[in-house]
């Protein structure tokens, strides 16, 4: 592995990378060692024309830019001298003459690279007498983004962004020199399964989603980090929210499941946190205390099992796998074999998108419980924990203990039913389709009374005098 | 794009190793059928080419001899850098515009001739040089010229 | 239309000839003996030889042409490319023109000698798309050469030398000149120079092995190979042998070519265009096309080549020779220089996008009275943070003009701002 320095430290990197990406790999960049750049992105091809991640490095005579320079063994760079750190300022000079004072109005603010960068490395003062460059502002770019011609920066990441990964390529940017303008194709729209992607990629407010505008200034959010539950890919995020709400999700680096991508379905789903839930436990329809709720849970396990009656477990791919773990074993012990499960299917795709549409199918697997979407049979109780498998399979069972967090034909249909809490309001974890168990802490509270499956179960087993 | 030119940039193909080497090709063709690449004409390009329409428009937007527009019947460009300038390019382009009654670059009135200014066509030792339909016409003065555009239809 | 440079030497002795543009009539004047003796030798005997003889690219950036082609990969299993760049779209330049309208065969036998050399098995014409008599000339001679079986397979019944050449036009970009911007253009994209590494000889054309070279530069081989390595140095200087095609514009007598040893004195250069018009003084020249820096009158005695021209903080560029007399503007000038690179930026990195477009806004607002100190400052430093630090040479090209007029023709700027107007009232129009 060769070994470079950078201001004086050495460094052994991988070999055949390029000096941004072997910072980048060491999980430096931006972290230890502070080279800002626009364009590069650890994802996306190289595009190398901001400039502004410059170094010097020693026997070249020129100043190089880090994205596209190869490490060699002995290389020695410097990224903090006086040359540097004025090219460096000449860049941030140059791209903010034009730049629209859109501070006070931009979502962007508060996570926004120009503003950061002009701010450690910038010119301390305007030189420009020149009138800026007016452009589009504020456009639909399609359903999902908001675009501010003016505020582009013409990094192109957006651009590689769509030709690389959706491959659907909307974007481009037409025309020459200082009438360069980021555009979509008269009359056609910026619209894809990752659309979004594009807002957290671009370093300025010129991509913002609409979903987000004006909603709060990021510097009252707080960053919490979880795992997307609509699919088996489990793509890492961070949920941010403020007075208890969260506000977005925002995809979180993991470069074995979802690199720095997520969908936009994935990423609008925030939004079922708050909607359709049971808010209230129920009896036969009527809203009771959870106290009760759990009480008559109890009455009709203990009936069921005094009468050597048949209990069917039906386990959710939604819940995690401390509250899979918890029901297998209630199971066990009420002697009702293992618990069966649905999982929705849909469509996917080649970049993230998987065909099972919940986050926990593989924890059920590994837990011994079986895929079923046939009728559930005969069974005098069935405790079921979501409603992934429909009420129509529950012709022939008598009573239905329900524990679930969002409304459902099913809740309608059981005798008791519980509010659970969401993968946002507990600590837990899934297994994604490739096995990798991946954490997520509580983001909100309920402002209701709602438990994880796991306490839930527990309260009912206790109060059946199961131990 | 008519069959016949569709045929043409077809044949084209085989002349590179990627097929998109024929792109600039192409695109002279189609214009050469209304003037100008019309929306409909960038997607059948893109289509031909395998590409997204708004890659061909950024090659349409980014070279000089490409309009997205339509033009007059004639072209008539001055140049107007360095060498043609300090020969009174520019006086002369001036009072070729005003002959025309188009100021500051455009299109006649009756959509005969757009006039314009170039930057440097190569043609330095002839200056003032104008293209009038891709042909040059060099050692200008203000009345050769005018005589050259009185003369287009 | 010019048919011939004022002053002629080997290269373009002919050009007046109509029968020059045709095979056998520029056989009958010794066409395709070089390409004859070429072919008698190694392929890296050809590449050497053109090494020793010290031919300079003529595209303006003098780049050793033999050291190039010595880059290609000797075996590759992917098709080798050569690139003919006939995109001159450098003002004050307008030699390639005249040698692709006129001496289009010895392009082609240049470049099928450079195929012989470098094993490339195509090539690529890269004609502007403005240049449409050369188009003509050059899709004329290929189609001669393709009859005589001089491309194609088994050239001058050599079995194994296949060649095959393509006339591509350009459609109005100055960029499309730089060597990645024309080797994107040809690809059918955007003319938007590549970063380099990697460089054209490893993945150029189409990602394949690729040399570029320029029109001039192909035109001088076939010379070069017929009366040999000695005769070339013979002229020119040690470190610039042979000639070129000197081209003198602006306010001269007799503007037009001139086909001169390289060193030759700029005096003598503007001397046989008949020296400054009508008797008046010297301002300036440009001594390299509008990219290079201005030299004042008192550095006339410069030899004309690269060794000499970087001395006086300028280049040779493409020998394109602009005279301005005591009527003009420095400041107009500027404003006209920096419009063209506005106009021409690629708009990729930064520095040039905004850079280019802030140097015009400067020089307009100086040349139309209403500039101050702080932008004549503004002047000096903004060139600066465009240097050295972009994908390609534009930027440079773009800065150092700006900078050359301040040098040497401050006061023209300064008197603008104290005048709040152009003293000049003789200066060519704006």
């Amino acid at each position: 592995m060769p070994t470079i320095t950078i201001d004086g430290t050495e460094y052994e990197v991988p070999e055949g990378r390029m000096v941004l990406q072997a910072i980048d790999d060491l999980g430096l960049l931006m972290n230890g060692v502070d080279i800002p750049h626009y364009c590069w992105h650890p994802k996306l091809t190289i595009d190398g024309s901001c400039r502004l991640c410059q170094v010097e490095i020693e026997g070249m005579p020129k100043l190089q830019i880090a994205c596209n320079t190869p490490v060699a063994n002995g290389m020695k760079i410097h990224t903090k001298n006086d040359r540097v750190l004025a090219a460096r300022q000449g860049v941030m000079e140059l791209l903010l003459i034009n730049h629209p004072l859109d501070c006070p109005i931009c979502d962007q603010a508060g996570e926004c690279k120009l503003q950061d960068y002009a701010f450690q490395w910038g010119v301390p003062e305007s030189r420009t007498r020149e009138p800026r460059r007016p452009a589009k502002k504020a456009v639909d770019l399609g359903p999902t983004i908001v675009f501010d011609q003016e505020r582009c920066i013409l990094c192109r990441r957006c651009v590689r962004f769509c030709r690389e990964v959706p491959k659907t390529g909307e974007l481009g940017v037409f025309n020459r020199g200082d009438e360069s303008l980021l555009e979509v194709f008269p009359g056609s729209e910026l619209d894809n399964p990752y659309s979004m992607n594009v807002a957290d990629i671009c370093p300025v407010g010129a991509l913002t989603t609409r979903d987000f505008r004006f909603k709060i200034r990021v510097w009252f959010l707080d960053d919490v980090k979880s795992v997307c539950n609509q699919c088996s890919r489990g793509c890492n995020i961070v949920a941010s929210r403020s007075n208890n709400n969260v506000y977005r999700f925002v995809p979180r680096r993991n470069d074995a499941v979802n690199e720095t991508w997520m969908c936009d379905h994935g990423r609008m789903s925030y939004k079922l946190n708050a909607q359709g839930r049971v808010a209230a436990p129920r009896i036969d329809g009527r809203e009771v205390s959870f106290t009760d709720a759990v009480k008559r849970a109890a009455e009709l396990v203990r009936a069921t099992l005094d009468a050597k009656a048949k209990i069917v477990g039906v386990a959710s791919p939604f819940a995690s796998n401390a509250d899979l773990a918890a029901f297998r074993d209630l199971l066990t012990k009420l002697g009702a074999g293992s618990a069966r499960f649905s999982v929705p299917r849909g469509e996917a795709d080649d970049v993230l998108i998987e065909a099972e549409k919940a986050p926990n199918a593989a924890g059920c697997r590994a837990l011994g419980m079986t895929e079923s979407s046939d009728p559930v049979g005969r069974a005098d109780l069935a405790l079921v924990l979501g409603h992934t498998t429909t009420a129509e399979v529950f012709g022939d069972v008598g009573n239905i203990v329900l524990v679930d967090s969002h409304e459902s034909a099913l809740s309608a249909r059981a005798a008791v039913v519980l509010p659970a809490r969401t993968f946002l309001e507990k600590t837990g974890a899934f297994t994604n389709s490739r096995g990798l168990v991946q954490k997520f802490a509580a983001v909100v509270e309920p402002d209701f009374e709602a438990w994880s499956e796991a306490d839930t179960l527990a309260q009912i087993a206790a109060a059946a005098g199961i131990s | 794009m008519r069959p016949e030119t569709r045929a043409e940039i077809e044949s084209l193909f085989e002349r590179y190793p990627q097929k998109r080497g024929a792109l600039l090709p192409a695109i002279y063709l189609v214009q050469a059928e209304k003037g100008f690449v019309d929306a409909e004409s960038t997607r059948e390009l893109a289509a031909l080419f395998e590409i997204a329409p708004v890659e061909v428009h950024e090659v349409l937007s980014f070279y000089n001899m490409f309009y997205t527009e339509p033009q007059g019947r004639h072209h008539v460009y001055v140049c107007t850098n360095l060498p043609c300038s300090l020969r009174g390019a520019r006086t002369l382009l001036a009072g070729l515009e005003s002959h025309l009654g188009v100021h500051g670059g455009g299109t006649t009135r009756d959509g005969r001739i757009t006039i314009g200014h170039e930057e440097c066509l190569g043609s330095c030792g002839t200056a003032p040089v104008m293209r009038v339909d891709g042909r040059y016409h060099e050692n200008l003065d203000l009345g050769a010229a005018r005589r050259i555009v009185d003369e287009l239809e | 239309m010019i048919v011939e440079p004022y002053v002629k030497n080997y290269l373009s002795e002919h050009y007046g000839d109509d029968a020059y543009r045709t095979l056998a009539g520029y056989e009958a004047k010794g066409g395709f003996a070089g390409l004859k003796k070429a072919v008698a030798l190694a392929p890296e005997q050809v590449t050497e030889l053109v090494k020793t003889s010290g031919l300079r690219g003529r595209g303006g950036a003098g780049f050793a042409t033999g050291l190039k082609w010595s880059f290609m990969p000797k075996t590759s299993d992917r098709t080798k490319v050569i690139v003919v760049n006939g995109d001159e779209s450098e003002p004050g330049s307008f030699k390639d023109r005249l040698i692709m309208e006129r001496g289009p065969f010895e392009v082609l036998e240049g470049l099928l000698i450079g195929a012989w050399a470098m094993g490339a098995q195509r090539s690529y014409i890269y004609v502007r798309g403005e240049y449409a008599e050369a188009i003509r000339a050059l899709e004329s001679a290929v189609a001669e050469l393709y009859k005589k079986k001089l491309l194609g397979k088994n050239i001058l019944g050599k079995k194994g030398f296949e060649h095959d050449v393509v006339v591509h036009s350009g459609a109005g970009a100055y960029i499309c000149g730089e060597e990645t911007g024309l080797l994107e253009s040809l690809e059918g994209k955007k003319g938007q120079p590549r970063k380099k590494p990697p460089f054209p000889a490893q993945h150029g054309a189409f990602g394949l092995p690729t040399t570029v070279n320029n029109i001039e530069t192909f035109a001088h081989v076939p010379f070069i190979l017929e009366r040999g390595v000695e005769w070339f140095k013979s002229r020119g200087t040690e470190k610039s042998p042979g000639t070129t095609l000197f081209g003198v514009s602006g306010h001269v007598e007799r503007p037009g070519l001139f086909e001169l040893p390289l060193g030759t004195p700029l005096r003598e250069v503007i001397g046989h265009a008949g020296g400054v018009r009508g008797g008046r003084r010297l301002k300036g020249v440009m001594p390299g096309g509008l990219s290079m820096q201005i030299l004042p009158p008192t550095e006339l005695d410069v030899p004309m080549a690269e060794e000499f021209l970087s001395q006086k903080g300028t280049h040779l560029g493409t020998g394109g020779v602009m005279v301005m007399d005591e009527s003009v503007c420095m400041v107009r000038v500027a404003t006209v220089v920096s419009y063209f690179f506005r106009d021409e930026s690629c708009g990729q990195c930064t520095q040039c996008r905004e850079g280019t477009a802030w140097v015009h806004k400067l020089c307009q607002r100086i040349e139309q009275g209403r500039g101050t100190e702080a932008d004549l400052r503004l002047l000096t430093d903004v060139p600066k943070l465009m240097e050295g630090q972009t994908i390609c040479a534009f930027a440079d090209a773009a800065a150092w003009p700006i900078q050359g007029l301040l040098r040497h023709f401050r006061s023209d700027f300064e008197a603008h701002l104290s005048e709040k107007k152009c003293p000049f009232p003789e200066s060519f129009e704006l």
